[in-house]
């Protein structure tokens, strides 16, 4: 009798894997366990292992259990003491245990529970229940141990499929964002989790254009590996942004991330480095976290490491204070900044591995045959397998010479990494300051009508072209917006100005946009 | 938050702009300056000194800002250094015709305790 109570019983887990979802799959095992055994209830729970708690997941004739999220300790009650004890248990329910207050109200007098086992591993408990008192026997243990194995199987390869599906969409949105295109900037960088099949993990690295035009970068290590330490570096790589585009200072920076993750429950320690650099001005400011030193490449190629005010790193204790500092970033310098993977080797101190780093940029630095994250990567590491993760972000201040174009999305945040752009480029063309603020803030003017222009079309762009002839320089604006005459930002005032500022400005425009040309000469100084 | 600090000094409220005022920003920071005034301010003092640009978008929100105050009987008083482009370029448009510019914080304060003396 009991093998065709078998054969019906185990059938549904070979042709259900196919189709039906998991929470369906259980749900008509649990039926038809009902019906084979001929109890009243039936239910599985799965252990979250990092709680340490049975879930009920699906239940017949006990439905309440997953409705209102069940949740037995383990080695707590039977449900809890089955899965501990990783053995079939029988109980009565007038004289046992139960942490789990609904088995008692339906009024449940007998239960049989055995364990969810994959390779040997307790994932969960199933478990039976009669109105009446029953002893069940040898037969009814064998009888439910084969469908909670082929459960366990089933529950399994259900959530492999899932964390599969999940750690695909989380790789494409935790993945670095492209590496932006500024004139006069190149960056390059390298991105390497360890391990085979992932494709995330607790390092990262970030490049970001602020509204005021200058540059934030970012290189981070989150303690731990794959899913989890990346799920935290999210996190801190999004609250990063949140507080730098709010207009904080470097150290308040830091400072309130730490904040934040003392107040979250599953932190983790990190260390990182935040650098601002105003490309104008050629200054770079910095916070370091407990991270490894910046590395900096002069324009003469010599290196130097940033090792001034080392801050402890974030997420491990509060209290104590981040401070910035400085440094001169002129046209040529280069900037490296890394995680510990890319230099740290066995048998090696910190120290010799930060010498093979100084020595590998120092030759790589103005080659032009690759990036500057790729020669360095390969001058360190190239064939050697990966032990930890690496994230290197390279970059490079070059210089702005010659014709200056850049396209742009139509938006007003666009304006002041545009004006810092065009100052560099009129102060490497020896521009006067008066004449520098003059151009930078007609061009601004012209850039902030083509932008009004676009009328908050998504993905529009206006383009914006620099050139100079001797002391002449002409800028060119072009838009596609559609020309209407409605009263540009600022009242018309913007021409008035660009005119009393400039030699001359010409506005053409017609169905296709509007083209806003600019002349002026610069007086002979340089 | 840094690009943009309130404080009140004998009564007055100084508004010190750390940032450039453009078309980008101009309205939050119009925002912050009424924040800044409040209901009973009878004047706000904007100091520019450590700002680079402000475009057509960032004057036009000043001279609204001075006509909201003019109905008020309050006055907006701008603090524009000598040395600052800012001195040209509002020139330029004519803002010194409609609002009062010091070239230090130390003679806006200066001026506004005389006033309030006679």
């Amino acid at each position: 009798m009991s093998e065709s109570r078998g054969d019906h019983l185990l059938s549904i887990t070979d042709s259900a894997l196919g189709y039906m979802s998991l929470e369906d799959m259980l749900s008509e095992l649990l039926e038809r366990i009902r019906d084979s055994l001929e109890v009243d209830t039936a239910a599985v729970l799965l252990l979250d292992e990092d709680r340490g708690v049975l879930v009920a997941r699906a239940a017949r004739g006990l439905e309440e259990e997953v409705r209102q999220g069940v949740q037995v300790p383990l080695a707590r009650g039977f449900a809890g003491r089955v899965a501990a004890e990783a053995r079939p248990i029988i109980i009565d329910l007038d004289h046992a245990d139960v942490v789990n207050p609904i088995l008692r109200q339906k009024g449940i007098r007998s239960m049989l529970g055995v364990p969810l086992h994959v390779e040997g591993r307790v994932i969960g408990v199933m478990h039976i229940g009669t109105l009446v008192k029953r002893d069940f026997d040898e037969d009814d243990v064998t009888l439910l141990q084969l469908a909670a194995d082929r459960a366990a199987l089933a529950i399994d390869n259900a959530r492999i499929s899932e964390q599969r599906a999940v750690t695909a969409i989380m790789q494409r949105t935790l993945l670095p964002d492209a590496l932006p295109e500024i004139p006069g900037m190149r960056f390059s960088a390298k991105y390497l989790p360890a391990g085979s099949g992932i494709k995330i993990g607790g390092d990262w690295y970030d490049v970001f254009q602020l509204a005021t035009g200058d540059l934030a970068f970012v290189i981070g290590d989150v303690v731990g590996r794959g899913v989890l330490a990346a799920s935290v570096m999210a996190e801190i790589r999004t609250a990063l942004r949140a507080y730098m585009v709010q207009g904080h200072e470097l150290a308040e920076v830091v400072s309130m991330l730490n904040e934040l993750l003392a107040s979250m429950d599953r932190s983790r320690g990190a260390t990182l480095s935040i650098l601002k650099l105003d490309p104008e001005a050629e200054e770079l400011e910095a916070v370091i976290a407990g991270h490894l030193p910046p590395l900096l490449i002069e324009p003469g190629g010599q290196t130097q490491l940033l090792e001034q005010r080392p801050g402890l790193p974030v997420g491990v204790s509060t209290g104590h204070d981040y401070e910035a500092f400085r440094h001169s970033f002129p046209t040529g310098s280069g900037l490296l900044l890394y995680t510990d993977g890319l230099i740290e080797r066995r048998n090696e101190s910190i120290d010799a591995g930060l010498r093979r780093l100084e020595d590998a940029a120092s030759a790589a630095a103005h080659r032009s045959d690759s990036t500057l994250a790729d020669s360095v990567y390969r001058a360190l590491l190239d064939e050697t397998p990966l032990e930890d993760d690496v994230a290197l972000l390279a970059i490079e201040s070059v210089p702005l010479e010659g014709r200056l174009e850049m396209t742009l999305p139509a938006r007003p945040n666009v304006l002041g990494g545009l004006r810092k752009t065009i100052g560099r480029w009129l102060q490497a063309a020896g521009a006067g300051e008066d004449e520098l603020f003059d151009i930078t803030l007609s061009a601004s003017e012209a850039a902030a009508n083509a932008i009004e222009h676009a009328y908050g079309a998504r993905e529009a762009t206006f383009t914006i072209y620099c050139d100079r002839h001797d002391r002449q320089v002409t800028i060119v604006v072009r838009d596609t917006g559609r020309w209407r005459t409605a009263r540009p930002p600022g009242g018309g005032r913007g021409l008035e100005i660009m005119r009393s500022l400039l030699d001359d400005v010409q506005v053409a425009s017609n169905d296709e946009g509007t083209v806003v040309t600019m002349t002026k000469k610069l007086s002979s100084q340089a | 938050m840094s690009r943009l600090e309130i404080e009140q000094i004998d009564g007055v409220p100084i508004a010190r702009v750390y940032e450039d005022i453009d078309a980008a920003n101009a309205a939050v920071v119009r925002q912050q300056l009424d924040e800044a005034l409040g209901p009973d301010a009878l004047s706000l003092v904007v100091d520019l000194s450590a700002t680079r640009y402000v475009d057509s978008a960032g004057i036009d929100m000043l001279l609204r800002l001075n006509d909201r105050l003019d109905h008020r009987r309050a006055k907006l008083i701008l603090v524009i250094p000598e040395a600052s482009q800012l001195k040209r370029l509002i020139a330029i448009v004519g803002l010194p015709e409609a609002i009062t510019i010091h070239s230090s914080l130390e003679n806006a304060l200066r001026e506004k305790a005389k006033s309030q003396a006679r």
